[in-house]
């Protein structure tokens, strides 16, 4: 099941083709990451995903119907996006923000219900930052400052949520509050999301459905587990590496050949890497 | 555990909300506060714009003049003071709402309509009517039709599949200077008689202005109102990041084209009536909003500010070398000049918030 699909959609900035005709169905009530090196297209999927971005073919389809035809403000109320680096007015508080996040609900005329206010109090408990609700978003540290913009984009109240690579710029705790928020409110109200993350692993541990990108192209997706082998990352990112069950939770584990040293200078190749005894049978070294 | 622990429910931080019937409003506290005092201060300069000059009317008299009672002053109050005072409150208006309208669109506290062209355009058209010999009733509308010409221009030129904030200021201020030079070669090319008047004309004066330029404006002014009161709501989410405004489903184009077209009709039809009266536009919103401490430009408390600045730079223009009288964008400039100077000192030109 799916609400959100994208069919033969191509991409591109001016006169560069940045995406080429993919095919994309993200399952409905869970977490899809798109993973990719750097240029790979996977934000610019997001986007369009989001229509920020018109496509150049294809659409992108929600509920069958072509973004680009439902008005913006209907798709404000199905699908919520938090952009890579938004940048909040000087001096607004957090709760002014947030609530910013309820205009697809607003008109003119109701600019304030108490259903609005409800939905903001409710995403500020859920990311915790009702005890901020007063502070400049300015005075706010990276970690705090992004907890407020998934609030804002939870008030949005949408079925569907796409982030943009939402742990970038925040340090490795920061980065697992985050990605944790995201799978709780995945779990506890069943939202889609769809985030983008650069970091291999990350996806592989938050991920349900991971989508794997190189050069405008889909070249795998699937469960993590099945999707990442030592010869997906080197086809994708063009490393050599092993893959591990994560000591954790089990989900594959990317672990990067050796560093550089003045004994073994060549960069070593997948085969050469030591193989580590495999404890379940769910990767593929 | 029968004691209700409701959870306190979070509302935007200093907003009321005000129903009636199934609407309901956010009014900011502190704006609103802001207003009325900005209000009265206004009331206040108005009735001593009223009461000084050649000879002083007692504020008593001036209030009966103003509510229509018979009164000596009839004469000094009502036919030499108030239509010029008319002029200025309302020139004093309409710029501080155009420069707000405008730099919430650029996100720039440079912009405003004296600064990326629009002024010049009125100023270029209306100097090219005088120089043509145009009558001087018509003239408003060529400052009107300059303005939005300008504005176009700038609008084309600085539209690349969208409007970028940096490059629309810097078109802007671009054209502006182009349209200058065409002023001055106006300038150069009429007689010096003329020449003349353009000059008094193009450094901003409400002097000799009385009900045929003030009710015009007032009509105009009072059709934007809708507008105005649309571009209010507008601005809390054109004030955020492009990205983050369409996701919330707005219409960005469409909503900035709406807000500087307002913006530039309120300043050129302010400039037909009163000349291009310098940085009014753009001091009025950004006093404004360090008085409300909002995340947008007040648009009500620019409004006011303008209208407190001119009014009170007309009054000093009239007082300060008296029996000679400076026309008020003079006072205006010297104002404003410093305050440029300050904001360009704070490196805040580029910023990405107006």
């Amino acid at each position: 099941m799916s609400r959100l699909m994208a069919r033969g959609l191509t991409l591109a900035y001016e006169d560069r083709t940045v995406v080429h005709g993919i095919d994309l169905a993200i399952p409905e009530g869970r977490v899809t990451v798109i993973v990719g090196p750097n240029a790979c297209g996977k934000s610019t999927t997001l986007r369009a995903l989001g229509r920020l971005l018109k496509p150049a073919g294809g659409a992108v389809l929600l509920d069958g119907a072509e973004l680009a035809k439902i008005p913006t403000k209907t798709i404000a109320r199905a699908i919520g996006l938090l952009p890579q680096s938004p940048v909040a007015p000087e001096a607004i508080t957090v709760a002014d923000l947030v609530s910013r996040g309820r205009q697809p609900h607003q008109a003119w005329w109701k600019q304030w219900s108490e259903e609005d206010e409800r939905a903001v109090t409710d995403a500020m408990a859920r990311t915790d930052v009702t005890d901020l609700a007063e502070r400049p978003v300015d005075e706010l540290s990276g970690g705090q400052r992004q907890r407020v913009w998934i609030a804002m984009a939870l008030a949005q109240d949408t079925e569907v949520l796409l982030l943009d690579e939402p742990t970038t710029f925040l340090d490795i705790s920061h980065q697992v509050e985050v990605l944790d928020l995201v799978r709780r409110l995945n779990h506890e109200r069943g939202r889609t999301v769809v985030a983008v993350l650069h970091d291999l692993n990350q996806a592989a541990r938050y991920a349900d459905h991971l989508v794997a990108m190189k050069d405008g192209r889909i070249v795998a997706e699937g469960p993590p587990a099945e999707v990442v082998t030592a010869e997906l990352v080197r086809e994708v990112f063009g490393l050599a590496s092993v893959v591990v069950p994560d000591p954790v939770t089990g989900s594959p584990l990317v672990v990067p050949g050796a560093p550089y040293t003045p004994d073994a200078p060549r960069t070593p190749d997948a085969a050469d890497l030591p193989v580590p005894v495999q404890k379940t049978g769910t990767t593929t070294g | 555990m029968s004691t209700t622990t409701a959870r306190p429910t979070v509302r935007p931080t200093g907003y009321a909300v005000v129903r009636t019937g199934p609407a309901a409003f956010l009014l900011h506290r502190r704006s609103a506060l802001v207003a009325t005092v900005l209000g009265a201060l206004l009331a206040a300069v108005c009735v001593l714009y009223l009461s000084v000059g050649e000879s002083f009317v007692p504020p008593g008299e001036v209030l009966k003049v103003v509510l229509g009672h018979p009164s000596d002053h009839e004469l000094v109050v009502g036919t030499l003071r108030l239509p010029r005072m008319t002029v200025g409150l309302l020139v004093g208006l309409a710029f501080g709402v155009a420069g707000a309208l405008i730099q919430t669109v650029a996100r720039n506290p440079l912009a405003s309509p004296d600064i990326i062209g629009i002024s010049q355009g009125a100023t270029a058209v209306t100097v090219g009517g005088l120089a043509f010999g145009v009558s001087a009733t018509v003239l408003p509308y060529f400052s009107i039709a300059g303005g939005l010409a300008a504005a176009a221009l700038v609008y084309l030129f600085a539209w690349r599949g969208g409007l970028q904030a940096a490059r629309f200021v810097l078109i802007g201020i671009g054209i502006g200077v182009a349209l200058r030079s065409i002023t001055l070669l106006f300038l150069t090319k009429t007689d010096h008689h003329i020449a003349q008047q353009a000059k008094i004309w193009m450094s901003g004066s409400v002097n000799g202005r009385g009900w045929e330029e003030a009710t015009p404006l007032a009509w105009a002014m009072l059709a934007l109102v809708p507008a105005v009161l649309w571009a209010a709501r507008a601005q809390r989410t054109v004030s955020l990041d492009d990205d983050t405004a369409t996701s919330l489903g707005v219409r960005l184009g469409r909503v900035r084209l709406g807000l500087v077209v307002t913006g530039v009709v309120l300043a050129s039809v302010a400039t037909g009536a009163a000349g291009p009266v310098d940085f009014v536009a753009l001091l009025a919103p950004q006093i404004a909003r360090r008085l409300t401490r909002t995340a947008q430009i007040p648009l009500l408390c620019s409004a006011l500010t303008g209208a407190v600045v001119v009014v009170s730079a007309d009054l000093l223009a009239r007082k300060l070398l008296a029996p000679t009288e400076l026309p008020v964008g003079v006072l205006t400039a010297a104002l404003g000049a410093p305050y440029l100077i300050w904001l360009l000192m704070r490196g805040r030109t580029t910023g990405g918030n107006a």
